[in-house]
């Protein structure tokens, strides 16, 4: 990568080794149950307007028409998202990429993390999958990989915490 | 750690000048309640009036108006006196001291206790407030802020002028490794921006434009349709402008600024004085910013991200401005006298690619991204034009993103984080691999300078130096 051999234009998101590593599957399995909570009881609710509401019995078939164009489309979109998350260690910092119409790629020094903690909710508990997140000073920083084996999230963290510590560099 | 023992707090003995003995618990000026309790009443009182209005109408029909005006003063008396009475309850309970490890510690609280350690070895910032009321009775608040996440930000307030003074100048000494006695740094004034200056520029600002326009329009539409009565209520609404300049010239009437060993000092103000303190080392990028209708005039105002927080009470969030206006030229010759090295005019500007133009059809002739082997510059903004330059140190993160529209020009937008700020540093629409490669060799670049490794003690490093 110089001036000579510029990096052709598909591989600016490319992994900086062989490949990234990716999240987990279940992540879009915890993702789809999330927009399941949400869109359920919506689902409810248009059908209860649409049999109480007789004279706008026409809008609401129309709702609930974009209410199931929505939800394929939704289904479909988790799916390739979480399959665009990857991320790469490398000697001095941690290189995470997400996206897929709105690609991002974001690089962390190690001696820039300020902090770097584990979250997780209800569902990915259930489904044995956390986000570990990355902090440093400024709040643009937008690392966080989420639907990582809970093992994997723990020895990320303290890897990336060891190595923030070792290389920590004032501010 | 253990309560505080009960024990009288005792005003500050110590002379300006004298460093204070460690554990030595002291407590804020007594007149602390009734300034912050008429500083909450005179913030909520303008919506309280606007939402009462009804019942202010229906009182005064019916009582006559010299007596609503006397109930509504009463009733905003009692308000005023169980503010005053909360907040001595909290002035009872809060104190501030230095601990033996040099830090300052302050200690609040009525129901929940609070205390807090001030770390000084970080200390970002030292900024004294003066609004109104208490430049009335004399005293002053500081607001302290250090690096870091979270709880980075103290005020200890009010304290007369002297004891502020002093404690102002204790705490900059203790950050900077002197002796805390040392006192106040001498300081040595850079620049001040002329109010004749100040008043045309708010005047010019694209704000000011769109909401005069927005004026006439109301005035128009009111004119038109309910005729001259209306009138009344758009006069209101048609102050908005000048309120607009108003405030902001008050703000920021006399701004100067000055340079001393604590670092930079910014004192602005009209009717409420700050003094800001920005120790040497602590900035981490400044903008320089040319809206569309400064330009004929040459004026730039310059913008500061600084590590530690958000600027004072007022300003919009983050923003921190080193000069609200000045000529381009006066303004680089100040950065570079304050702030060595970040020089815009050092670094030849790589212009955006070609492709650039079909994504961002007015700015793209604008953009560009460049360095040299201190500092990172990027260009963008059309109307508005930004000029961003950081030092390679103060990289936190890179970024590299790309959107549709880009992609399908084969377009990237490299992006260099910094801390919170109103300074960004983005390089626009290059071409995909040369983001990519930007992002890699700007992390090179920074770990390069970071080696030679910030200043902390930063008045100890000085002596230190050979001259």
């Amino acid at each position: 990568m110089d001036a000579a051999n510029p990096i052709p234009i598909d591989q600016t998101f490319a992994p900086p080794g062989p490949d990234w590593r990716p999240v987990s599957p279940k992540l879009t399995l915890a993702r789809r149950m999330t927009l399941a909570l949400v869109m359920v009881p919506l689902l409810i609710a248009l059908v209860v307007f649409v049999v109480l509401a007789a004279d706008l019995r026409l809008l609401g078939w129309l709702l609930l028409a974009v209410w199931v164009v929505v939800w394929v489309w939704l289904w479909w979109l988790i799916g390739r998202r979480v399959r665009s998350f990857g991320y790469a260690e490398r000697t001095d910092d941690l290189l995470v990429t997400s996206g897929i119409m709105f690609r991002r790629l974001t690089i962390v020094p190690y001696g820039r993390m300020q902090l770097v903690d584990i979250q997780a909710g209800p569902i990915d508990r259930m489904l044995g999958v956390a986000s570990v997140a990355l902090h440093t000073a400024a709040a643009t920083t937008d690392a966080q990989i989420p639907g990582l084996p809970p093992a994997e999230a723990a020895g990320l963290r303290d890897r990336l915490a060891a190595l923030g510590e070792q290389r920590s560099a004032g501010l | 750690m253990s309560l505080p023992e009960p024990g009288p707090a005792t005003p500050a003995e110590t002379l300006p000048g004298t460093a204070t003995p460690p554990n030595l618990r002291r407590r804020t000026h007594p007149i602390t309640p009734v300034i912050n309790g008429v500083e909450v009443i005179s913030a909520v009182a303008l919506g309280l009036i606007a939402v009462g209005i009804g019942s202010i109408r229906s009182l005064a029909e019916s009582q006559g108006l010299l007596l609503a005006v006397l109930w509504l003063g009463l009733g905003f008396l009692v308000v005023l006196a169980v503010l005053i009475g909360a907040y001595y309850l909290a002035w009872q309970r809060t104190e501030f001291f230095f601990d033996d490890a040099g830090d300052l510690r302050v200690d609040s609280g009525v129901l929940t206790r609070n205390e807090r350690r001030v770390a000084l070895s970080r200390l970002q910032s030292v900024d004294v407030e003066r609004p109104l009321l208490g430049r009335i009775f004399g005293v002053a608040k500081l607001r302290i802020e250090v690096a870091g996440g979270g709880d980075s930000r103290v005020a200890v307030g009010y304290l007369s002028e002297a004891h502020a003074t002093a404690l102002r100048a204790e705490v900059i000494a203790r950050a900077a490794g002197v002796h805390p006695g040392a006192g106040e740094a001498p300081e040595n004034i850079v620049a001040i921006v002329p109010a004749k200056d100040l008043l045309i520029s708010q005047i010019l600002r694209s704000e000011t434009v769109i909401l005069l326009l927005l004026t006439v329009m109301i005035v128009l539409g009111t004119v038109l349709t309910e005729g001259t009565a209306g009138l009344v209520l758009v006069l209101v609404t048609g102050g908005l402008p000048l309120v607009n300049v108003f405030n902001e010239f008050i703000r920021s009437f006399n701004f100067t600024v000055a340079e001393s060993p604590d670092g930079l000092r910014l004192r602005f103000g009209l009717l409420k004085t700050e003094a800001q303190t920005v120790p040497p080392g602590r900035v981490q990028a400044v903008e320089f910013e040319e809206p569309l209708l400064w330009r004929r005039r040459g004026w730039v105002r310059v913008r500061l991200n600084v590590a530690g927080q958000n600027g004072a009470e007022g300003e919009t969030d983050n923003e921190r401005v080193l000069l609200p206006v000045a000529p381009y030229e006066q303004a680089r010759q100040i950065v570079l006298h304050t702030l060595p090295g970040l020089d815009p005019q050092a670094v030849e500007l790589l212009a955006a690619p070609p492709g650039a133009r079909w994504r961002a059809w007015f700015q793209w002739r604008h953009l560009g991204v460049g360095w040299n082997e201190s500092i990172f510059v990027t260009r963008r903004g059309w109307l508005t034009r930004y000029t961003a330059v950081v030092p390679h140190a103060r990289t936190q993160s890179v970024r590299v993103t790309q959107g549709p529209w880009q992609r399908r020009l084969g377009l990237a937008s490299m992006h260099l984080d910094s801390t919170p700020g109103a300074v960004q540093i983005v390089a626009l629409h290059r071409m995909a691999p040369e983001a990519r490669q930007l992002a890699e060799e700007q992390l090179q670049r920074a770990a390069r300078a970071r080696r030679e490794g910030p200043a902390q003690r930063w008045a100890q490093q000085r002596q230190t130096e050979p001259n």
